[in-house]
């Protein structure tokens, strides 16, 4: 059965008011997944080992440092520090970490992560684009280092490149990373030139209003690379902010085409015998967000190893 | 940021430029971006429609069999 990982402070990661990074988006995720029959699990806080196996211990101080009593304090001009904040970046870590280490002990076959503040834009040493750590380049760490995987593959179609995935990637060799994202927009990353030190990166930019009919044959290429990496493990940075109802991008993908990219993602893995552990980062239309959100975790429920 | 109707060519083309390098640069934050990328939608649109407005008959010379010039023809579809 599908694993559904989330933690109560994922809701005590407060942003400024009109952020769009907000708590209800949390509230609209759960929501959506209400009625599901999933397993769910608590996430637990997040191991120091396993932060460090990304980001080095003097930006850990320097967050933890920042973390204000009350109010907000401010990161870059996207990203904020609340009181709650570092407590929930910390199981949304966790909670990709305990996903990665149960789906590989054969727990289920697959899990999804639903926790925030994203992380997918958060780099070595630099928070920014609301994301302060790194939750799924730390599980795919986890993977190789402590499970001694061989392969893995970091699949993200949020509309917005994986900047931090990418530099924490760039010259990790046992992992295939690939991204769909609007391009120009933020964070000005993601040319198809990018191919890390291996050529193990593959980015694919996107026109505005780009919508699912391009979408879903540039996902179909990418499963192919997938087929051929063999990887041991899935992890997708699933932004539903691709999604045409979308404030934050111009790509106007439809709910059916987050569930065909997911269909093809779950595919792909399940032929190499690999479970999937997918992990929200953006979204930022409440309705859309819960809507895509379910579709993605039915295809994920529908998906046996 | 003024109404881009008014503006001229060549100061669209300038604040397009600049609108695009901030995006592909990252010197947006993600909650501007897209409204910096709509913005720099409505430039290029209006530095499309300044051009095809401007744009000139170009005629091209008709020579006789012997080689002398006859006259000018317009070119359709430049």
């Amino acid at each position: 059965m599908t694993l559904l990982y989330t933690h109560p402070s994922g809701f005590r990661h407060v942003t400024p008011p009109s952020h769009p990074e907000q708590v209800s988006r949390l509230d609209a995720v759960i929501g959506a997944l209400q009625d599901m029959d999933l397993d769910r699990r608590e996430a637990p806080d997040a191991e120091d080992e396993d932060i460090l196996r990304c980001h080095p211990a003097s930006y850990l101080a320097t967050i933890r440092r920042k973390v204000p009593t009350d109010g907000w304090a401010m990161l870059d001009a996207d990203t904020y520090l609340s009181a709650g904040s570092l407590t929930a970046a910390r199981h949304a870590v966790g909670g990709v970490c305990a996903a990665v280490d149960a789906v590989l002990a054969g727990e289920g076959p697959n899990a999804f992560v639903a926790m925030r503040p994203p992380g997918h834009h958060a780099e070595r040493s630099r928070a920014m684009g609301f994301c302060i750590l790194n939750s799924i380049a730390i599980g795919a760490q986890r993977a190789l280092d402590h499970h001694g995987l061989d392969r893995l593959a970091v699949l993200d179609f949020d509309v917005h490149h994986g900047n931090g995935t990418q530099d924490l990637l760039w010259s990790e060799p046992r992992a295939f990373f690939a991204s769909t994202h609007q391009f120009p927009l933020y964070p000005g990353t993601g040319a198809a030139s990018e191919r890390g030190v291996y050529g193990q990166i593959a980015n694919f930019p996107l026109h505005s209003g780009t919508d699912g009919g391009p979408a879903r044959a540039i996902w179909r290429e990418i499963c192919d690379r997938v087929a051929e990496w063999r990887p041991q493990l899935v992890l997708v940075s699933a932004g539903f902010d691709a999604h045409a109802d979308d404030p934050l991008a111009s790509l106007v993908w439809d709910d059916d085409d987050f569930r065909a990219i997911s269909r093809m993602i779950c595919d792909s893995a399940t032929a190499c015998s690999a479970p999937v552990v997918s992990v929200l980062e953006g979204g930022y239309d409440l309705a859309a967000l819960g809507r895509t959100t379910r579709a993605h975790v039915e295809v994920l429920r529908e998906t046996s190893l | 940021m003024t109404g881009i109707e008014n503006m001229s060519f060549e100061d669209a083309m300038r604040e397009l430029e600049a609108t695009v390098g901030k995006l592909e640069h990252g010197e947006a934050t993600l909650e501007e971006s897209i409204a910096l990328y709509e913005r720099g939608a409505a430039l290029r649109k209006h530095c499309d429609g300044v051009l095809r407005k401007a744009e000139e008959r170009v005629e091209k010379i008709t020579l006789a069999a012997n080689g002398q010039p006859t006259g000018t023809v317009p070119v359709e579809g430049l």
